[in-house]
């Protein structure tokens, strides 16, 4: 059964889906004068102020909601990491989460979070669980991964970390999306039938791309099939199929037809990405994957995702302080990059600055939630009455 | 050489035939070309010569899988050496006594290992004695102690008056931990050779002690 909204909050969320914090606020303070007894409103008003870092306001007013409703799961999400912004409370965050993961247990982030605030408060074996049950609910859970790297590199060093950290950064869609950047590909999909595709290079290129990342990789095979009949040495076509390969775990195939690829355009980012990432998998390969991370950040400086795989190749290699310097440029480009704030932090531990690294996965998580839309995904089915 | 013998390793690949593939390495390995250079000199070559074919539609997807099943179980026979050489350099280390903190001993543990030294890791809570048995046991002429807290870092000294009580003064002390990184002249007032400040420090520093201190030698 869905719950009601006043109007007044639906005229606040609207605002605040469109990003305008402060009449959102307004809006809210408003539906509270009319009813100061209605969660909806606190919960919003919470993530509001979390949003404009005013912490303790955020905790009152979701604390208030979850009185007024202890199934109000937005206000949970607002409330935990209100407390983890603020440092310092990490006991009435281990609550708080464990509380969200009871209200709401499908929901993978809360355990991910409980487990971050269980490491917090040096409960390590509890946080271990936590992103490891995070992990039974949904494999593909890059963050928590990456807590599970950097626990592994607190506990055994970073030859035992690493592997963590590359599975994590290939289960991060960032990946991905780092690879189709790249190709320049429009951000909006277009359905593709690849037996009408015109019969010219450009449009064979540009649609075998869109299938790829469609993930249709028998179409996106085809067209590269034509293209390399039209001519062997498109450089082009070969990094695509490298990349076709690489996504359907024929590393051999990949680094074959990436390598061939180089032979005709040594710089080709393309082609570097997919060759780095199959060195990369290979443990003796660290100072080659190191070599052509270190020519993609050269050949794509604008992306934070080449910098990051070239700090994560530097890892292997113990070159630390070069690797913080590439995750710090990585930063700058992307603030929001939740890989590169997690191999900061793992950085940042091996100089024994523990509160630098804490400090960046609570900027990593803080991302990660709101990169989901997790607020607005709890609110929705608070809303409907129902669980996420 | 390389090209040839890349040749004859595709044609191998290509053919389905590890023996074959496995004896042009051979070849290659004993021709003097060292591990560490083969993969680059004759596997790249040759994988790319693959993707060459498989371009050029010389060779069909089928041929180009299982050719590729043929190189990736080659593979291991080319990969550079993994493990780093031994350096020959002990070391003992350990957590103070009454400090518990594990968290930079092991990264830095893990680090100096997987260089190539040979550590002797003493866990936390460790006595001076301790270091002192454990240095009398190994022989080893470097020691590295941890200390998180002010009063325990302040105890690191008896570590040095342990060592130099059974005339061991030519081992080297060097210190880690926040009280030491927040001040530096806390590690030279304790008895300490010097200052670690992260895991890539400590293998720089551990560089110039081999190179200062061991002459390039073991122990």
């Amino acid at each position: 059964m869905s719950r009601e909204r006043s109007p007044q909050v639906i005229a606040a969320e609207g605002l605040a889906r469109q990003g305008q914090t402060q009449a959102a606020v307004s809006a809210c303070y408003d539906a509270l004068a009319i009813d100061d007894r209605d969660a909806f409103a606190h919960a919003l008003l919470a993530e509001l102020m979390l949003e404009g870092d005013f912490y303790d306001e955020a905790i009152t007013a979701a604390t208030q909601a979850i009185e007024l409703d202890p199934d109000c799961s937005p206000a949970y999400l607002a409330l935990g990491l209100a407390y983890d912004r603020r440092g310092g409370m990490w006991d009435q965050s281990v609550l708080v989460w464990h509380e969200l993961a009871e209200v709401t247990p499908d929901l993978v982030t809360a355990h991910v979070q409980l487990g971050e605030a269980f490491a917090a408060a040096a409960f390590e074996e509890e946080a271990v669980e936590s992103w490891r049950h995070a992990l039974e609910l949904d494999p593909k859970q890059a963050r928590a991964h990456y807590n599970l790297a950097i626990a592994a590199l607190m506990r055994e060093g970073m030859a035992t970390a690493l592997p963590s950290f590359h599975t994590a950064g290939e289960l991060d869609p960032s990946q991905d999306e780092f690879f189709f950047a790249l190709l320049g590909l429009p951000a909006e999909d277009v359905v593709i039938d690849s037996g009408r595709v015109k019969p010219e290079r450009e449009a064979r290129l540009v649609s075998a791309e869109m299938l790829a990342r469609q993930e249709d990789f028998f179409g996106a095979s085809e067209l590269v099939r034509l293209l390399l009949d039209a001519d062997p040495a498109d450089a082009d076509a070969l990094a695509l199929a490298a990349y076709v390969y690489l996504k359907q775990e024929a590393t051999s195939e990949a680094m074959a037809c990436a390598l061939r690829a180089l032979a005709f355009a040594p710089e080709l980012p393309t082609a570097l990405y997919t060759l780095g990432v199959v060195y990369s998998r290979w443990p003796g390969l660290a100072r080659h994957a190191v070599r052509v991370f270190a020519a993609l950040s050269k050949a794509a400086p604008q992306h934070s995702l080449a910098h990051v795989l070239l700090g994560e190749s530097l890892l292997g290699l113990q070159r630390y302080g070069q690797a913080k310097r590439a995750y710090v440029k990585a930063i700058r480009l992307d603030p929001a990059c939740v890989r590169a704030r997690f191999g900061l932090a793992a950085v940042r531990l091996t100089e024994g600055a523990y509160a630098e690294a804490r400090w960046e996965m609570r900027r990593a998580a803080y991302y990660d939630t709101k990169r989901q839309g997790l607020f607005w995904r709890l609110w929705d089915a608070y809303a409907e009455g129902g669980e996420v | 050489m390389p090209d040839d013998e890349a040749s004859r390793l595709f044609q191998a690949f290509v053919a389905q035939d590890p023996a074959s593939a496995i004896q042009v390495v051979e070849r290659v390995r004993s021709g003097g070309v060292a591990q560490a250079d083969l993969f680059d000199t004759l596997y790249v070559p040759a994988v790319s010569f693959l993707g060459g074919a498989w371009a050029e539609g010389a060779i069909d997807e089928v041929t180009f899988t299982q050719a590729s099943v043929v190189a990736e179980q080659i593979a291991s026979f080319v990969m550079p050496p993994l493990a780093r050489p031994d350096t020959g350099v002990t070391l003992v280390a350990g957590v103070m006594h009454r400090d518990h903190h594990t968290v930079m001993k092991d990264i830095v543990v893990a680090t100096l290992k997987e260089a190539g030294y040979r550590v002797n890791d003493l866990g936390v809570d460790v006595r001076p004695a301790d270091f002192l048995e454990r240095v009398e046991e190994t022989g080893a002429r470097v020691v590295l102690v941890f200390a998180e807290i002010m009063a325990q870092a302040r105890s690191v000294a008896r570590v040095r008056e342990m060592l130099e009580s059974q005339g061991h003064d030519d081992v080297v002390m060097l210190v880690c931990g926040g009280p030491f990184a927040a001040d530096p002249a806390l590690a030279r007032a304790v008895g300490a050779n010097g200052l670690i400040a992260s895991a890539e420090g400590a293998l720089r520093v551990l560089e110039r002690v081999r190179a200062d201190v061991l002459n390039g030698g073991a122990r």
